[in-house]
């Protein structure tokens, strides 16, 4: 952090392809930050999908064993809500850098390294494989819509509108892909801080510790809790 | 150079993955990658055909329409708003109290509260900060062995791992193709028989060093009678009443040929109601019949078991499926959390939050696999992996053993999600060719991934132990005395006995399959069930799944339903008659997906290989 930002007070020290890429990267940074806004609001928007989907799934259940009522079509809509969810906040949790790694090797590594594997993982892994199966997913709901594809379980719901969510989710996923990919470049310039480094908001375990202190009466400990608590290496969950 | 590559494009593709997966990018994106490459490559050398990477898309929607993945977010809903509700804290100082006379009194109540905790949900993040920041200050307190003291704590959060409802039984279950309901009988008494043999040791501790597990001084038992004596013979008083009557019920009720797990929910609940009855009439007429401690005992008691019958009751009762089990103690966690005042708009958003980003990756994990396994499958990867492990001298024990040691050392690197998803596909078919029950096999998989919750340096459970447990030197509130810091040595240490418990448990489960196969016994009831409940379905109008039918036949049913539809889709885009609806004979737990994949590639390929 201290270093990025005395590389940036010394920006006016010659340095091999200093100007050129300071007026592409400042465009390309700004549409970073608003691929990250938008993400960010997809994101938090789809999340209240779960809580409705928990409140059909349950409902669902209720209604089932005591009116022995019940549809398909609440079966589908738990699945199609739920892949909204996962294929819409793909992105989301990108951003966030919570997909899994292994980092066992990568965690002994500096800022710099690992900047330079997620440069180079998101053009030869992420990139490709988001757009292959975004691209391939396509054609698939084009002819479901065309075709008016409805499930083929009684009573259930129409099926172009899951479909969508194939290519959907893979575009957002690529998208944030490349504002990550600028944010990397742009690290090993010297001119952000570590992407990386989770974003710094606290944790639900975090909280948990803190909210049992503070029940318990013992304030002074809460914040020290707040203060130190380590960070998960998210390695392991 | 292409010759070599073809005769050895599995174990290439295997060994390329392993690298790609130590370089540290996200895993979901580095199978998918790698699956894809070598998809590339295979078309290049004349392996595959081009249409293969054209069945992508249907392997994103066969994780799409896997509804048993629904329980991955409903389980971790539940979790994170559970946590909050202050019912773990309820608990840890009441029961705290029940065992507190007895000498390594606070180590068995955190195991039974760890016990409970992972009956009503499977976080394990979540009892382990619990327990360190309650449990733990009050066993330094007293002079509890640093090492034992957290030992106990990490290993008894662990117990959330494999004791139903857990997300490893449910993730296992759908990757060995068995039903959730059946994994979850089959894990019971594993998972009780894990929380005892930790008493055991406990007990054992007591006896040889009784000077790291004291009891609990006079002053620090709050819940006393105001004349002084500790309330603990109105407790068991109360409890061989309940538990009676429980019985008494079940007799009376139930002959031999009832289902034995409808019995014991119903039965349970009985008993609860008994003792619950009974404390409220104490409460309300002052009668004073039951102590203080009994009293409360009971009432910090019914939350957790109104959850458990909410998701496991329902499940056994046949209201529920397992993911709609989840569903429930979700609402039910809820409604507790309301009720208790402590749900928040921000812990509401917090919680959707955390379970989006983590569900997110995890059927993404899925995801990559499924696009990982495409090609592997292709290139006959599965045949490689068979032949190499159906080789094991020592047959079915020879394969347990190397598979169990496999997955042991490859938790230290890899967790749950991700060993679920790669191994268990490769390994299950095996162990089935074998005539291993998958079951079982399942239940021993899943008492050995809860090590790598353990095991230092990078168990999880030590991890969160250390983040609430005192680093330094601190002034206890109560007694005033200096209290030395828990290190993370001690920790680490602590651990280790209860690695060797979990190894000493795996090597039961596998001299024993009798506790897992408990679950077979109630097969015979559902057998019917099944039958009568498929006949309707076929009709199919609303109201087609009726609920009496047990977990087992409401599963089926919605596994049915996606594999049928999954099917058509595949038939209809692949548009190669008689490739997909031919079923092969039942055995093969690998999908119908996978099946009708499998058949496609290998239609294709063969006219290939023979020019």
């Amino acid at each position: 952090m201290a270093w990025s930002v005395a590389r940036r007070s010394v920006a006016d020290r010659p340095r091999l392809h200093a100007d050129r890429p300071g007026v592409v990267l400042t465009l390309l940074l700004s549409l970073s930050r608003l691929i990250d806004r938008i993400t960010e609001r997809i994101g938090q928007g789809l999340y209240w999908l779960i809580l409705i989907t928990v409140l059909i799934s349950a409902a669902n259940a209720v209604v089932r064993k005591a009116f022995n009522y019940s549809s398909n079509s609440y079966l589908e809509a738990q699945w199609y809500l739920f892949s909204a969810v996962f294929l819409g906040a793909a992105g989301y949790t990108l951003l966030r850098n919570e997909h899994v790694r292994i980092d066992v090797i990568s965690g002994k590594l500096s800022p710099r390294a690992r900047a330079w594997i997620d440069i180079l993982g998101t053009l030869f892994f992420l990139l490709p494989m988001a757009v292959l199966i975004g691209w391939l997913g396509w054609p698939v709901f084009v002819d479901s819509y065309v075709r008016g594809e409805v499930s083929s379980n009684a009573g259930g719901l129409i099926i172009w509108p899951a479909r969508l969510l194939v290519p959907v989710g893979f575009f957002l996923l690529a998208v944030q892909g490349i504002s990550e990919l600028i944010k990397r470049v742009a690290f090993l310039m010297g001119l952000i801080p570590d992407p990386g480094e989770k974003i710094v908001v606290k944790t639900a375990e975090e909280e948990l510790a803190e909210d049992i202190l503070r029940a318990r009466g013992e304030e002074a400990l809460a914040a020290e809790i707040a203060a130190q608590a380590t960070k998960p290496d998210g390695s392991k969950r | 150079m292409s010759a070599f590559l073809i005769a050895n494009i599995a174990p290439l593709m295997f060994v390329t993955l392993i690298v790609v997966l130590l370089i540290g990018y996200p895993v979901a994106f580095s199978l998918a990658a790698v699956g894809i490459a070598y998809a590339l490559l295979g078309i290049h050398l004349g392996l595959l055909t081009p249409s293969l990477v054209q069945a992508l898309p249907e392997r994103i929607w066969g994780v799409m329409s896997n509804d048993t993945l629904l329980a991955v977010p409903f389980f971790t809903f539940m979790g994170l708003i559970l946590e909050r509700s202050g019912m773990a804290e309820d608990l840890l100082d009441t029961i705290g109290q029940v065992f507190g006379p007895v000498r390594g009194g606070l180590a068995y109540a955190v195991i039974f509260v760890g016990a409970l905790l992972a009956a009503t949900t499977g976080v394990v993040a979540a009892s382990v900060i619990s327990m360190g920041l309650i449990s733990l200050p009050i066993m330094l307190r007293y002079g509890y062995d640093r090492r034992f003291a957290s030992g106990v704590i990490a290993a008894s959060g662990t117990l959330a791992q494999i004791i139903p409802p857990s997300l490893v039984l449910i993730i296992m279950a759908d990757q060995l193709g068995k039903s959730v309901g059946d994994m979850y009988a089959g894990a019971f008494i594993p998972g009780i028989s894990l929380a005892c043999l930790y008493a055991l040791y406990t007990m054992g501790v007591c006896a040889v060093k009784p000077a790291w597990a004291p009891a609990l001084p006079l002053e620090a038992r709050t819940l006393r009678e105001p004349s002084g004596a500790g309330g603990t013979r109105s407790l068991l008083v109360l409890t061989i009443v309940a538990a009676a009557s429980a019985v008494a019920f079940a007799h009376w009720k139930y002959g031999p040929d009832d289902p034995t797990d409808e019995m014991l929910v119903v039965a349970t609940s009985v008993g609860t109601g008994v003792a619950f009855f009974a404390a409220v009439l104490n409460r309300v007429f002052k009668l004073g019949l039951l102590s203080r401690l009994a009293e409360r005992v009971v009432f910090v008691m019914i939350p957790p078991l109104a959850l458990i019958f909410l998701v496991l009751g329902t499940i056994f009762l046949g209201v529920a499926t397992p993911t709609e089990g989840g569903a429930m103690g979700a609402s039910g966690a809820l409604i507790m959390a309301v009720a208790r005042k402590r749900l928040t708009w921000k812990l509401m958003r917090q919680a959707m939050d955390t379970t989006a980003k983590l569900s997110t990756f995890v059927v993404f994990i899925l995801v990559g696999a499924r696009v990982f396994s495409l090609t592997f499958y292709g290139v006959n990867g599965h045949v490689w992996v068979e032949q190499l492990l159906l080789h094991l001298p020592g047959g079915q024990l020879g394969f347990l053993i190397v598979v169990n040691v496999l997955i042991f050392f490859l938790a230290f690197f890899l967790d749950f999600f991700e060993l679920s998803f790669i191994v268990i596909p490769l390994v299950g078919p095996v162990a089935d060719k074998l005539g291993i029950d998958l079951i079982w096999f399942g239940v021993l998989l899943g008492v050995n991934m809860q090590t790598s919750f353990m095991h230092p340096p990078f168990g999880f459970a030590l991890f969160y132990l250390r983040s609430v447990a005192p680093a330094k030197d601190f002034l206890d509130k109560v007694t005033g005395r200096l209290t030395k810091k828990v290190t993370t040595g001690q920790i680490y240490w602590g651990a280790v006995p209860f690695v060797l418990i979990q190894i000493v448990m795996i090597a039961l489960v596998i001299s024993f399959p009798q506790m897992v196969m408990v679950y077979k016994a109630s097969e015979k009831a559902f057998d019917i069930k099944k039958i009568q409940i498929i006949v309707p379905e076929d009709q199919s109008g609303p109201g087609s799944q009726p609920a009496g039918g047990g977990s087992e036949g409401t599963t089926n049913i919605e596994q049915e339903n996606a594999e049928k539809a999954l099917e058509k889709e595949l038939g209809g885009a692949t548009k190669d008659p008689g490739s997909s609806q031919t079923e092969s004979a039942p055995g093969n737990q690998q999908d119908d997906v996978e099946k009708a994949l499998q058949k496609e590639l290998g239609g294709a390929k063969a006219p290939e290989e023979k020019k």
